[in-house]
């Protein structure tokens, strides 16, 4: 089965301008977007500020309506089943927080078993098993505003897949956080992606968390997709004017704006 | 129905926990209050003196003061419902929110509610400890707490449904502070905080009942001075239909909100 499947997704906003927004514009944001990914792959989706990847990711969230194509995400249509599909992702984003900063992580647990309707018993051995794993307990009953960054977002991550979601979105996850702990929450991913069988859907700026987490890397640039390959291809089969390129630099040359097409002149997958 | 009332009751529970961590900011609003009324006390007393008269607009000095103790915990319990909506829409913080199985609308005016209880009844039981300190206890009615209440209750949700819509205008306005400004204004002074309902010129209360503000604040205050069962019945019945009115206003305004995120932009 796959996690999520699009054909074509496009996504055109017009853009008011003027006092009574009168005048108005069409800025392009997603082109055309057409993946795969079959349940349990861990995929880094990446590209340049504007690219279009909060776009696709609100669109297969079913937060915002594409303008054409089409999408399915665990098998829903995202717009029409959002209510059901939401049941059944779990979102972290490195920047925005999901837990109630003045409490501990564990009444924000609490809250959110209650928001997905989460059976007490199985809420109990859920949560005893994610505090063990992402050992939290040291600080489960301590106010958020009080832990580190590495020990919130292990929380945040905690958090997430209280509800057993089947697909896991993770937006920029170790922004701020230090090696060890970056490393660290790296590893819990890779974990919960082995034993649950969880899909990863990861957006970071950062090469470690992609050379961890994902076994495919997606690359998208002006709303289109200008790199779709497994990481070690990527890795190591890609050569920049002849000669072997890292990760960073891979991505940075996809970056600077060439097209899928162009980049077969200095980029040559083998 | 019954899966969102408990998620109600949760987020609810969750804020007004949150809330207690506050402690500092509930402590200077409850000391501000202690404050008020004392100005109050000071200007109602020079009032009934020049006006000759122990009762104005039904209420004796004691009454007034009482009225006063309720009027002040509540405006002074508005939660920043409205505003919380506009950092979330500029922040993009609603993509997370959005990202859950809870109604965006529910889930703000739950945590509001939450919030705002708590808030009420700080400034609830200072405002009675000040007040019974300026003019003594007040005789009220053995129903009157029951009374208050229950319609203060449903004036939080009605309040919360009022804030809500100034809120979502922010996926339009950006900023919603100014609409806020005129809402909390409007209920001020339409809403008999400063001075009952009963001392306003004729004309004006005839047109006031028909807008919601009175049933925010002057009811349940009134309601605690003067309790009445057929008043109690009357407001509880203003009181529903009102939130009925604004609930549907919110589902179509939220529904224009989401039609515009998807058509413009987050």
């Amino acid at each position: 089965m796959n996690a999520v499947e699009t054909d074509n997704l496009r996504k055109v906003f017009e853009i008011k301008k003027g006092l009574l927004g009168r005048d108005s514009k069409t800025v392009v944001a997603v082109e055309a977007i057409s993946l795969t990914v079959p349940a349990g792959q861990s995929v880094a989706f990446i590209g340049p500020n504007g690219a279009g990847k909060s776009t696709t990711i609100k669109m297969l969230t079913g937060i915002l309506k594409p303008s054409s194509g089409t999408a399915s995400v665990l098998g829903l249509d995202p717009w029409k089943q959002r209510s059901k599909l939401v049941r059944q992702i779990g979102a972290v984003f490195g920047q925005r927080s999901q837990l109630w900063l003045h409490l501990p992580p564990s009444d924000s647990f609490d809250l959110l078993a209650e928001i997905y309707g989460i059976p007490k018993n199985d809420y109990r051995k859920r949560k005893a098993l994610l505090v063990e794993r992402f050992d939290l307990g040291r600080f489960l009953s301590t106010p958020v505003r009080k832990l580190s960054l590495g020990e919130r977002m292990r929380a945040e991550i905690a958090a997430s897949l209280l509800h057993r979601p089947q697909l896991l979105l993770l937006d920029e996850p170790t922004i701020g956080v230090d090696v060890i702990a970056r490393q660290n929450l790296r590893d819990l991913v890779c974990q919960w992606n082995r034993e649950e069988g969880v899909t990863v859907f990861l957006t970071s700026h950062d090469t470690g968390d992609i050379e961890s987490v994902a076994d495919r890397v997606v690359v998208i640039n002006h709303g289109r997709i200008v790199l779709d390959d497994s990481l070690s291809s990527v890795s190591e089969n890609t050569l920049i004017e002849g000669k072997p390129a890292g990760l960073e630099e891979i991505i940075a040359h996809l970056f600077s704006g060439a097209t899928n097409l162009s980049m077969q002149n200095c980029i040559s997958p083998s | 129905m019954k899966n969102s009332i408990r998620q109600i009751w949760a987020v609810a529970k969750v804020a007004a926990r949150s809330n207690l961590a506050y402690i500092g900011e509930v402590a200077s609003r409850t000391f501000f209050l202690a404050v008020i009324l004392f100005i109050f006390l000071k200007l109602w007393q020079a009032t009934y003196r020049e006006s000759a008269s122990s009762v104005l607009g039904g209420l004796t000095l004691k009454q007034m003061l009482w009225y006063l103790t309720v009027t002040e915990a509540i405006y002074m319990s508005a939660p920043r419902l409205a505003q919380q909506i506009d950092e979330d829409v500029r922040s993009g913080a609603l993509a997370v929110r959005l990202l859950k199985p809870i109604s965006y609308p529910l889930y703000c005016l739950s945590s509001a509610l939450g919030e705002r209880i708590v808030r009420f009844l700080a400034n609830f039981a200072t405002g009675a400890a000040v007040t019974f300190c300026l003019v003594g206890p007040f005789d009220c009615s053995p129903a009157a707490p029951l009374m208050l209440l229950v319609t203060v209750l449903l004036a939080f949700v009605l309040d919360g449904l009022g804030h809500l819509i100034i809120g979502l205008w922010a996926f339009w306005l950006e900023d919603t502070s100014g609409l806020l400004l005129i809402y909390t204004r409007l209920s001020m002074i339409l809403g008999g905080m400063l001075i009952p309902m009963e001392l306003f010129p004729d004309w004006l209360k005839s047109f006031v009942l028909f807008l919601p503000f009175p049933y925010l604040v002057w009811g349940p205050a009134h309601l605690f001075v003067h309790s009445n069962w057929l008043q109690f019945a009357q407001l509880l019945g203003c009181q529903f239909l009102y939130i009925l009115l604004l609930l549907a206003i919110v589902k179509v305004i939220y529904g224009w909100a989401l039609e515009r995120i998807s058509a413009h932009g987050g």
